[in-house]
């Protein structure tokens, strides 16, 4: 059963698209992710599912409901990007509050908290949020998504600017929720994040989704494989590859089809030399990503890379104020561990 | 939103009680206690003061060597600012004493001091001799002439002037068999000013219900120079003990109302309300909660102050639209800020212009009905005993505040959203931004013009008691522009903001039918301003003139009830015309409209002489 369905939907701001037609579906106990750089839209469309925007067009539907429904909204978990706390409360209060917003038994609360609070493994809890640290802030954060027990958690780059522990607590955690049946929406920029921990992604730059689907179902779809063919001789193509095992000379060729491995096999054996080893090397979804996001033509948005008008009345900027960007590799983040998944 | 009114109820009780839990939080119990002692001492001292019969700044300033035995040494000694001293000739000449007074001979000092000493001596005898003569059992025997003061109203056409209406004239003369050996200090205008004082004292003294009761400073003027003359010229009645009370009530809400903004520009800081508007409750629900606490603590302020000067139910009724106004105008500014900055000088501007707008008015309050645009008018006449303040005079000065409140926490909660609470504009666009909130269909355009009115009103209102006091030849056709640049403005703002944000399609067709609504809107909210029949104003000059071309307290004229709806239409249309275009060809139709509707008026007031 789709927990999340999602027609045609655009936002636009004055002249400015910021979601151009979106369409998806998410199904129940799913972690979905929503990828792509600064600008491409992850923000303006996980608020328009949260009853934060409304959309120009289109419809969001949440568990049969209109997104921004207060029965909905009810039964939401929602943790923006930017999640700035009242610093001068406390975890508990803090929490007890937004508990008391979403209508939770005082018991309920107490105990939902206070268990919420020992999984995330957060101690001073009488302490004032001013004076946490911004990891103990992202969890006190996180716990109140989770304090009125929603069947739906819609997390906007949950990890950003934590350190790597502290990350992979969180990441963690997400997918344990997934487990016990929650439904996860899950937007980020780092692909690292998103290939460890959804089940489905799409793939969105200047508004619209490029790519969908599982992560294989991606990489067959829009990926390839590069077959790494090593010869004893130099062939067209050929580079010095100096990681061989037995230390003797050796060539590396890479080539996009076995087609073409048989071709270095031929130019090889004319030569006097031959094939030692093949191996293929499937792209990362980062790979796929840049390709696609360098692939996708600037007439798909009607007026992108225009910044919305300055005066004027309600044309501004996707509301956290990020106008669309030309992709680059700047725009991505890569793993924090720095290596890339094989 | 299909939640029940419990259910909003609650949400709103919530909010409120985490408000003030968060706003106790933030004072930490140290500066808490700190506080409390400072108002413990301040009040300490204003009670003391009080009780030792005020604060005198002139205390015992100046020394004078009097006898004993002498009759002027009890007059001394009542004085504040005079201290007895033994008569010695010698402190004269050293200095240690200001007047020397002996054998009923006086000898001051040849200083500026010795000359003032002198002086206060006399009034300290005159003042003396004159609380003997009150003490009398015969009081015409101790003041055969009197003078009776009738005061009234300008626009009935009497000149102001005291009215005399006895055989005592200028009451000269009253006060030469009564000095009693004060060495001829009294002289005849100074009596007449005496009387006045008197006749004043004895109303205001009958009704001072408080504690700290109404000064009787009634019909002294003290801008005006001190005593007058002559009875001709004695000045109208100047509440001002009333006003210096009524005053006290609006002192608090200017430091609530500081609190108030933080608050609220706190949540859109960061986006650090954007939480709460993911939570399942409306925007008007948190902005409720959010206001109630501040509401609450200047409700209760205004009835320790009311309690504390002897205001009743009806002066505290009177304040709380003030407090709404406060409240709102602070919202809306805390709404198109982008800074703690721009939000001092939104509050700041806020609260000099209300305090301004509601005080001014209110020195007026016995002589014109005009003053009735104030609320504070209102509490003015509450505190004086012999004035009372019927329910349409009560409307008058309270309705439109309450509506003008009203609209401003719907344009405020209009963008209290995330689209608008978290971007960050300067504030004319902020403004224009909740204009076009409120208009989603075209019809949105006429109910935004007909909620204009009471700002219209009140800015007429303005206009009329700045021009008042200037002759009516010059100030009619003066105020006949100032209400013509009042009402184009508030029929075409929000159309051009709507065509600035795109909402609708730049055709002239679209133009003309959100103009024409606008228009419509306008006349049907205008006819909400008959009100101002209730308090006699059409029938001043100037409040004729206001209200006159609108069709107001002259229905019988059947060509004028629809004439209105036709210049509000056409005027409108074109500035619509011009809105669709840009800023410029808006600015430029304003101007043709305001010409246009100035000529209408003209007309109109000339045509009914």
């Amino acid at each position: 059963m789709a927990m999340i369905r999602v027609e045609g939907l655009r936002k636009t701001y004055g002249d400015f698209p910021a979601v151009v037609g979106s369409d998806f579906e998410v199904e129940t106990g799913e972690i979905f992710g929503v990828v792509g750089p600064n600008g491409a839209g992850k923000t303006t469309t996980l608020k328009m599912l949260a009853g934060l925007v409304e959309p120009t067009s289109g419809t969001a539907e949440v568990a049969g409901r209109d997104a921004g429904d207060p029965e909905m909204r009810r039964n939401l978990g929602f943790l923006p990007e930017e999640s700035p706390l009242y610093e001068d409360m406390t975890p508990r209060s803090y929490l007890q509050f937004f508990a008391d917003l979403y209508d939770v038994p005082r018991e309920a609360a107490t105990e939902r908290t206070e268990s919420t609070l020992d999984r995330l493994e957060l101690e001073h809890r009488e302490r004032r949020l001013g004076d946490m640290s911004k990891g103990m802030k992202r969890k006190v954060a996180i716990a109140r998504s989770l304090v009125n027990d929603p069947d739906l958690l819609i997390y906007d780059e949950p990890a950003s600017g934590l350190d790597p522990l502290t990350t992979n607590y969180v990441l963690e955690f997400t997918r344990e929720l997934a487990d016990q049946g929650k439904t996860v929406l899950f937007s980020a920029h780092n692909l690292y994040h998103v290939e460890s921990v959804c089940d489905r992604v799409v793939i969105m730059n200047r508004g619209e989704i490029i790519a969908r689907g599982t992560v294989p179902e991606i990489r067959a779809a829009h990926g390839s494989t590069d077959y790494h063919v090593f010869t004893t001789v130099s062939v067209d193509g050929a580079t010095p590859d100096r990681r061989s095992e037995s230390g003797a000379e050796r060539y590396r060729t890479v080539v996009p089809d076995m087609d073409a491995v048989e071709a270095v096999r031929e130019q090889a054996t004319a030569a006097g030399g031959e094939v030692v080893d093949i191996r293929t090397r499937e792209q990362s979804l980062e790979d796929i990503f840049l390709d696609l996001a360098r692939e996708t033509p600037p007439a798909a948005a009607e007026g992108q890379g225009r910044e919305p008008k300055a005066s004027g009345t309600r044309a501004r900027a996707e509301s956290d104020g990020r106008a669309p960007s030309d992709v680059d590799a700047d725009a991505i983040q890569t793993d924090p561990e720095g290596g890339r998944r094989q | 939103m299909t939640r029940s009114l419990r259910e909003r109820v609650a949400a709103v009780v919530r909010i409120a009680r985490w408000e003030v839990e968060r706003s106790a939080g933030i004072v930490d119990r140290r500066t808490a206690v700190l506080g409390v002692l400072a108002l413990v001492l301040a009040g300490t001292i204003l009670g003391a003061g009080a009780f030792a019969g005020g604060v005198a700044l002139d205390r015992d300033i100046y020394r004078v060597g009097v006898d004993q035995d002498s009759p002027y040494r009890e007059p001394v000694e009542r004085s504040v600012a005079l201290d007895a001293r033994p008569p010695d000739p010698d402190a004269l000449r050293d200095g240690d004493v200001d007047v020397l007074v002996r054998e009923g001979q006086f000898r001051a000092a040849d200083t500026p001091k010795g000359r003032a000493a002198l002086s206060e001596l006399r009034s300290a005898v005159r003042a003396y001799n004159v609380g003997l003569m009150r003490s009398q059992e015969n009081g015409s025997a101790a003041f055969p002439v009197v003078v009776v003061l009738q005061y009234v109203s300008r626009s009935a056409g009497i000149p102001d002037a005291a009215v005399a209406d006895d055989d005592g004239g200028s009451g000269s003369g009253i006060g030469s068999g009564a000095d009693g050996g004060a060495g001829g200090a009294t002289d005849g205008a100074e009596t007449g000013s005496d009387g006045t004082t008197d006749d004043e004292e004895t109303a205001a003294s009958t009704g001072s219900g408080g504690p700290l009761g109404v000064p009787a400073l009634s019909g002294i003027n003290p801008l005006g120079g001190g005593s007058s003359g002559s009875p001709a010229e004695i000045q109208p009645p100047f509440p001002f003990g009333s006003l210096v009370l009524a005053f006290a009530f609006l002192v608090p809400m200017n430091f609530v109302v500081q609190a108030y903004g933080s608050t609220m520009l706190n949540e859109r800081i960061n986006r650090r309300g954007e939480l709460l508007l993911v939570a399942p409750i409306s925007p008007g629900d948190i902005v409720a909660g959010k206001t109630l606490p501040y509401l609450a603590a200047m409700l209760a302020l205004t009835a320790l102050v009311a309690l504390g000067v002897g205001g009743s139910v009806v002066a505290v009724a009177a304040v709380i639209p003030i407090a709404l106004v406060f409240l709102a105008a602070t919202f809306a500014g805390a709404m198109f800020a982008r800074s703690f900055k721009e939000l001092t000088f939104v509050t700041v501007t806020v609260s000099v212009f209300l305090t301004a707008y509601t005080f001014v008015p209110a020195i007026f309050a016995n002589v014109t009905p005009i003053a009735l645009i104030s609320p504070l008018t209102v509490v003015v006449r509450d505190l004086q005993p012999l004035e009372s303040v019927t329910p349409g005079a009560f409307l008058f000065a309270t309705g439109p505040f309450v509506l003008c409140a009203g609209v401003l926490f719907l344009l405020g909660v209009g963008i209290y959203r995330e689209e608008d609470l978290f971007t960050q504009r300067p504030v004319p666009l902020k403004f224009l931004d909740a204009l076009d909130a409120q208009v989603s269909r075209p019809r949105d355009v006429a109910v935004l013009s007909g909620l204009s009115i009471p700002f219209v009103f009140v800015a007429e209102l303005l206009a009329i008691a700045v021009l008042f006091a200037l002759p009516v030849s010059l100030t009619v056709p003066l105020l006949l522009v100032v209400v013509a640049l009042v009402e184009e403005l508030a029929k075409s703002l929000h159309v051009y903001a709507v065509f600035e944000s795109d909402t609708f399609p730049r055709t002239r067709r679209v133009a003309l039918v959100l103009g024409a609504l606008s228009g419509l809107g306008f006349f049907v909210g205008e006819k909400f301003t008959a009100v101002a029949q209730v308090v006699g104003l059409p029938e001043l000059a100037l409040g004729q003139a206001a209200f006159a071309p609108s069709g107001i307290g002259v229905f019988s004229a059947a060509g004028l009830l629809f004439a209105p709806l036709v210049l509000h239409v056409v005027t409108a249309g074109l500035t619509a015309l011009g809105a669709r275009r840009d800023v410029r060809w808006y600015a430029a139709a304003f101007v043709g409209s305001v010409l246009v509707h100035t000529a209408y008026n003209l007309t109109v007031v000339s045509r009914l002489g």
